[in-house]
């Protein structure tokens, strides 16, 4: 079973070396995926795909993304991600 | 990442879902993520396989030196289509990917079964557009940009803006994405990679796609363009000259439905595909689609 802080040391990590792109600074479940990492709207899309392959099943991610965007939101934090990775893991059955 | 090697580039896509081939392409300085953002794959991939790409030189894709023209890019969508062994596919084009996907429609027309076009603006079309390099979407980006103190001019020139957007300096980054918002600042910030290509200029060339071409494209095609669009005399000229086109209209959008009013857009598209489908009898009624719970 993945725990979400399991899941987001995971997601540390692949942030981290993201894309042959280094990231030094702090990354906490506050962290703004565009605001504080730096990425761009396409790394989003890159994100999903790298974490389905990481946990290895389909995830809801641009569904999620969508859901943001329709929600008035530009931008999504780390630990919210994580929670996400979470619940998809643990219960496909919500898929 | 799911890449593909073409001729000469290689292409980042994505796929997903299962049924009559449907394929995104977006507009010129954008990438695959407008897609993403709006739901529109997610709201097709039950009834449609989707497959979404980013054109050369956008995205994760390659940025070759040249090579940029619609003929060009129509060359690539056969490649890609011919590679992931696709069917006769819709191919939903928005801004410049209309211009390609009418492109491919014409020369290559045994991979399109039809196009939805979404307030594109057709080089070979420009006569019917004489206020096009004054539009006013580029005012309004001028506007913005000048509040730091960044000139593009009065007249479109994208050679011109992409420049402007690789010399920027830190303060004047802060500035515009202060004036623009953040995701005006990343799709700005995204231009550079343009920089040392011949993109700006070959996407406004005709590239063999005149007027005389287009309308004898005899696929079905939708002329699905925003309500304040500024191209409203090219989706007037599609609609009245092709054998097979419907007209259609996005309230509350100005050339960037998908950001506009990306309901309308994802339901309106859903609507003309699922038409097109059943038209060509490669659908049932399609059912609506059950949608897993983020909470």
């Amino acid at each position: 079973m993945n725990t979400v802080e399991t899941v987001f040391d995971e997601l540390v990590a692949m942030l981290r070396d993201f894309d042959g792109r280094e990231f030094s600074g702090a990354i906490e479940r506050e962290s703004w995926f565009f605001a504080d990492l730096g990425l761009a709207s396409i790394d989003a899309v890159i994100f999903g795909e790298k974490l389905e392959a990481r946990f290895g099943r389909k995830l809801a991610f641009g569904k999620a993304l969508a859901d943001l965007a329709r929600a008035g939101r530009d931008d999504f934090q780390i630990g919210e991600v994580a929670d996400f990775v979470c619940r998809q893991v643990n219960h496909p059955e919500s898929d | 990442m799911p890449r593909l090697r073409l001729s000469d580039i290689e292409v980042h896509y994505q796929q997903s879902g299962q049924g009559p081939d449907v394929v995104l392409i977006h507009g010129f300085t954008s990438n695959l993520a407008m897609w993403a953002f709006s739901g529109i794959i997610e709201d097709l991939r039950s009834r449609f396989r989707v497959t979404a790409y980013d054109l050369r030189g956008h995205g994760l894709s390659s940025a070759p030196a040249s090579r940029y023209t619609s003929a060009d890019m129509a060359a690539d969508y056969k490649q890609l289509h011919a590679a992931l062994s696709l069917g006769s596919a819709i191919v939903v084009g928005h801004s410049f990917g209309g211009v390609i996907g009418m492109h491919a429609a014409a020369v290559y027309p045994e991979t399109v079964a039809g196009v939805i076009v979404c307030d594109s603006y057709f080089p070979g079309l420009a006569h019917l557009e004489p206020s096009m390099p004054e539009a006013e979407v580029w005012q309004d980006l001028r506007r913005t940009l000048a509040q730091a103190a960044v000139e593009i001019g009065e007249r479109v020139d994208f050679r011109r803006l992409i420049e402007a957007v690789a010399n920027l300096t830190p303060s004047q980054t802060e500035q515009i994405k202060e004036a623009l918002g953040a995701p005006g600042a990343r799709w700005l910030a995204q231009l550079g990679s343009l920089v040392r290509t011949t993109a700006a200029e070959e996407t406004f060339a005709v590239a063999g796609l005149s007027a005389d071409v287009i309308i004898a494209v005899q696929q079905p095609v939708v002329a699905l363009y925003d309500e304040q669009s500024p191209f409203f005399a090219t989706c007037r000229f599609l609609t009245e000259r092709l054998p097979r086109c419907k007209m259609d209209v996005i309230p509350g959008a100005a050339h960037l439905a998908l950001l506009q009013n990306p309901a309308g857009f994802v339901e309106a598209v859903g609507k003309h595909l699922d038409d097109m489908a059943q038209a060509a009898g490669t659908i049932s009624r399609p059912q609506p689609a059950m949608q897993p719970l983020l909470g």
